[in-house]
C-alpha cells in the first residue's frame, strides 16, 4: 500500500543575509507518515534551518512546506497540536525540576493535570528519570537533561516529532534508551523527522534518508538503497555520506 | 485560563529560585534606603542639629557677660567651652584654638560691657530727667567691641546667623537695663516700691509650618524623600532580572519550544509580566513598612503615610507596569544578558538621577527640572509626594499614574513593533 506524503517540502530556499550564500537553496523533498525519516549533511548543510522552517520558527525565503495537508506559514495553528519538537539545545527550565517543566509544558498542550500525572509518570519511568523526578535541571547530567528534553517533546502524544540531533553529547547508555524509545514511539505510528551527525545510528534507526549540502538535496532514499546504490567501496552510510559531500572539514559562520 | 496559570506558576517558581535576581530586587534597595537616609539624616544633622564648638570669653562678669553665657549655652546650636576674666595669654590661646579647629567661633566679652550699656542708658534718661539723674554725661562711655573670631572654613552666613543671635542676647538686655532704670525712677517720683516680673518670654513668636492643600502636615525629610525614591529605583531596577529572563529563555530555545505549541505568545509575556508586576507591589510594600518599622530602631524618624491607601496603591501599580513594560522592552530588543544588565542599569540611574531620587527636584536648575519631567521615575515621585506629604487621593494622583501607564503602553507598543520588524527581516 503506497503511503501518503505527510511532509512536503517544495523548492525550499533561505538566505539569512542579503548576498551572502543560501542556507537552503531550492530543497525539495517529500516524507511519508509513519516515516522515521533522516536528515543528514555536514555543518552548515541546511538541516536546523529546514526543521526550523518547518516548526515555523523562521520564514522561508521562498517556497513552502507543508505537514499534513497544512500550510506550515499560514495554518499553523491547526499543525501545532499535531507536532512534537525536540531541538539541539536542552530547551527546559533548568531551575526548576524535572516534573515541573513537564507539567508546564504539558498544560501548555491543554493536557488534563490527572492525565498529565499519569503520562509524566509513564513517561519517566521509561527514561529511568523516576527517582530523579523532584531533582532541578541544572543538577542533571547531560544524558539525563536529553532525555528530559525528550519527554517534554512527546508528552502530549503527537502525530509527527521533529529531533534535531537529540543524542549529541551523550553517553552511550542514555542514547541507547532513546533511540529504544524513538523506535517504539515510531512502531505506535508517529512519524519521525530525525537530523543528525551520527550515520551508524541514522543507518541504524531510519526508514529513508535525505543528505543535503550547501542547501540542496544530494541524495534521497533508504539506508540500504545508498549503500547499494553508490561504489561498491562503500560499505556504511558514513562512507556513503562521505563519498557524496567530501572529505574536507566544513566551517560555516 | 489554566495555560495563563500554569505560566504564572512557572514565572514564580523560577523567580523564588533565582537569588542573585531576588537580592537584586529586595536586599540591595533596602540596603539603599537604609544607607541613603541615614546618610541624608546626618546631613541634615550636621546642619540644623549637630553642636558647633566655640569658646566664650566672659571678661564682663556682668549682666551682659552672663546674658551672652546664658544665651549661648542654652541654644542648642553650640557647644560652648566658658572661660571667665581671661588674661591676654588665655584669649591668645583661645584665638589660636579657634585658627586651629578646635573650635569654629571665638567670642571676648570685654571687661565693662554692661558698664557701658548701663552708661548709655543712664545718658539717654539723663536727657528726659536730668534733675532725677543728676551724672555727669560727659565722661560716661558710651560703646564697647565683643570681639568675635572665626575659624577661616566657616561661611558668611554662619558668620551671619551668630552676629544676628548676639545682638539679639544685647539688645534683650539693653532694653531690660532700659526698663528697669525708667522703672526706678518712676518708682522714686512715686514714692514706692514696685516689684516688676520683667518677661522672659518675647511677646511676639513665630508659628512656622509647610503650606498644603490638604490641612496641617508632618515636615518632610530625608525618610518622606528616600523611601518612595528608592522604591521607585528599586522598581525600575526589576528591568535587570526581567529583561534576563526574556533573554535567557530565548536563548535556552524554550521561547522556540512554546512558539511551537498551542499557546499565544501573549499569555507567555502577560504572565511575566503580572508576576514580576506583584514583585514590584511587593518591592513598595516591604520597603515601607522598613521605612515604618524598620528605621526607627536605626535613630531615623519613621516613614508617615497619608490617609488614601487607594492613591498609594494607584501610583504603586502604575510605577510598576511601567517598569516592567521598560524590562519587557529591554528583554526583546537586547540581544544578549549582558547588553540588557549593561543598559537597564545604566538607563534606570540616568532616569532616577533626572527623575530626583538622589537630588530632589527643588535643587535643581530650572533647566534640568524641566528636562526631569520626562523621567517616568519623576512621576512617580511627583505621585508618592502627593500621598506622603500632600495626603492626597487617587484624584490627585491620577495624572501622574496615567503617564506611567502610557510609559508602560509605549514600551510595550515598542517591544511588539520591534519584534515584528525583526521577524520581518528573519524572513
Amino acid at each position: 500500500m503506497e503511503k501518503t506524503a505527510y511532509i512536503e517540502i517544495n523548492n525550499l530556499c533561505k538566505t539569512y543575509i542579503k548576498g551572502k550564500d543560501p542556507a537552503l537553496d531550492g530543497l525539495t523533498l517529500s516524507i511519508n507518515k509513519g516515516e522515521i525519516f533522516g536528515l543528514l549533511g555536514p555543518n552548515g548543510a541546511g538541516k536546523t534551518t529546514t526543521i526550523s522552517i518547518l516548526c515555523n520558527l523562521i520564514k522561508p525565503t521562498k517556497g513552502y512546506c507543508k505537514i499534513n495537508g497544512f500550510n506550515v506559514e499560514k495554518e499553523f495553528n491547526l499543525i501545532k497540536p499535531l507536532i512534537g519538537v525536540v531541538s539541539q539545545e536542552i530547551a527546559i527550565y533548568k531551575s526548576l525540576t524535572a516534573y515541573e517543566n513537564l507539567m508546564y509544558f504539558g498544560s501548555m498542550y491543554g493536557l488534563s493535570k490527572k492525565e498529565l500525572k499519569e503520562r509524566i509518570g509513564y513517561f519517566l519511568e521509561k527514561m529511568n528519570l523516576t527517582k530523579f523526578k523532584n531533582e532541578k535541571i541544572d543538577h542533571f547530567s547531560g544524558g539525563m537533561k536529553r532525555r528530559v528534553n525528550l519527554i517534554a517533546g512527546v508528552l502530549h502524544d503527537p502525530e509527527l516529532v521533529f529531533l534535531d540531533e537529540p543524542t549529541v553529547g551523550i553517553d552511550v547508555q542514555s542514547r541507547r534508551v532513546i533511540i529504544d524509545y524513538l523506535k517504539e514511539l515510531n512502531n505506535e505510528g508517529v512519524t519521525l523527522l530525525y537530523s543528525s551527525h551520527m550515520m551508524d545510528e541514522a543507518e541504524n534507526l531510519c526508514s529513508g534518508i535525505a543528505v543535503i549540502d550547501y542547501g540542496k538535496l544530494v541524495v534521497q532514499g533508504t539506508p540500504k538503497c545508498l549503500i547499494e546504490q553508490n561504489d561498491s567501496k562503500c560499505k556504511t552510510l558514513e562512507d556513503v555520506f562521505l563519498q557524496l559531500t567530501g572529505r574536507n572539514v566544513r566551517d560555516y559562520f | 485560563m489554566r495555560k495563563f496559570i500554569e505560566s504564572v506558576k512557572k514565572e514564580f517558581l523560577v523567580l523564588i529560585r533565582d537569588f542573585e535576581g531576588l537580592s537584586l530586587m529586595f536586599i540591595m534597595p533596602l540596603i539603599l534606603v537604609f544607607v541613603i537616609t541615614l546618610l541624608q539624616e546626618r546631613t541634615y544633622e550636621t546642619v540644623n542639629e549637630t553642636r558647633i564648638p566655640i569658646v566664650l570669653i566672659n571678661n564682663d562678669m556682668d549682666s551682659v557677660g552672663f546674658a551672652f553665657t546664658e544665651g549661648i549655652t542654652n541654644d542648642d546650636f553650640f557647644d560652648v567651652t566658658i572661660i571667665e576674666e581671661a588674661d591676654s595669654l588665655q584669649m591668645e590661646q583661645s584665638k589660636d584654638d579657634v585658627a586651629s579647629g578646635k573650635y569654629q567661633m571665638g567670642i571676648i566679652v570685654p571687661e565693662g560691657t554692661t558698664k557701658s550699656i548701663r552708661n548709655r542708658v543712664l545718658a539717654l534718661v539723663n536727657q528726659q530727667v536730668p534733675a532725677m539723674m543728676n551724672v555727669d554725661t560727659a565722661n560716661l562711655q558710651q560703646s564697647v567691641l565683643v570681639d568675635l573670631f572665626f575659624d577661616p572654613i566657616t561661611k558668611d552666613s554662619f558668620r551671619n546667623i551668630i552676629k544676628s543671635n548676639l545682638r539679639e542676647f544685647s539688645s534683650k538686655i539693653e532694653t531690660r537695663i532700659v526698663f528697669l532704670t525708667y522703672s526706678r525712677i518712676i518708682d522714686a517720683m512715686t514714692n514706692q516700691t514696685t516689684e516688676i516680673n520683667y518677661p522672659e518670654k518675647p511677646v511676639i513668636e513665630f508659628d512656622e509650618g509647610y503650606v498644603c492643600e490638604f490641612g496641617q502636615i508632618d515636615v518632610p525629610s530625608s525618610v518622606q524623600h528616600n523611601v518612595p525614591a528608592w522604591t521607585l529605583f528599586a522598581m525600575f531596577f526589576i528591568c535587570i532580572p526581567l529583561a534576563g529572563n526574556i533573554i535567557k529563555e530565548r536563548y535556552d530555545g524554550c521561547l522556540d519550544r512554546l512558539k511551537t505549541m498551542p499557546v499565544s505568545y501573549l499569555t507567555i509575556i502577560v504572565s511575566k509580566l503580572l508576576v514580576f508586576l506583584m514583585v514590584t507591589i511587593l518591592q513598595a510594600a516591604v520597603i515601607v513598612m522598613v521605612g515604618m518599622w524598620v528605621m526607627p530602631f536605626a535613630g531615623i524618624q519613621p516613614l508617615q503615610l497619608g490617609q488614601s491607601m487607594g492613591g498609594f496603591v494607584l501610583i504603586t501599580v502604575s510605577a510598576g507596569l511601567a517598569a516592567t513594560g521598560f524590562g519587557i522592552m529591554i528583554g526583546t530588543i537586547a540581544k544578549t544578558y549582558m547588553q540588557a544588565s549593561t543598559f537597564g542599569a545604566v538607563s534606570t540611574v540616568i532616569l532616577a538621577a533626572l527623575g530626583g531620587v538622589w537630588i530632589p527636584l527643588y535643587i535643581m536648575s530650572p533647566v534640568m527640572r524641566q528636562i526631569s519631567q520626562l523621567s517616568p521615575m519623576n512621576w512617580g515621585i511627583q505621585g508618592y509626594y502627593e500621598f506622603f506629604l500632600r495626603d492626597a487621593g487617587i484624584i490627585n494622583v491620577l495624572p501622574y499614574a496615567l503617564k506611567l501607564f502610557l510609559f508602560f503602553a509605549g514600551c510595550v507598543c515598542i517591544a511588539y513593533f520591534y519584534k515584528i520588524i525583526k521577524n520581518k527581516h528573519i524572513a
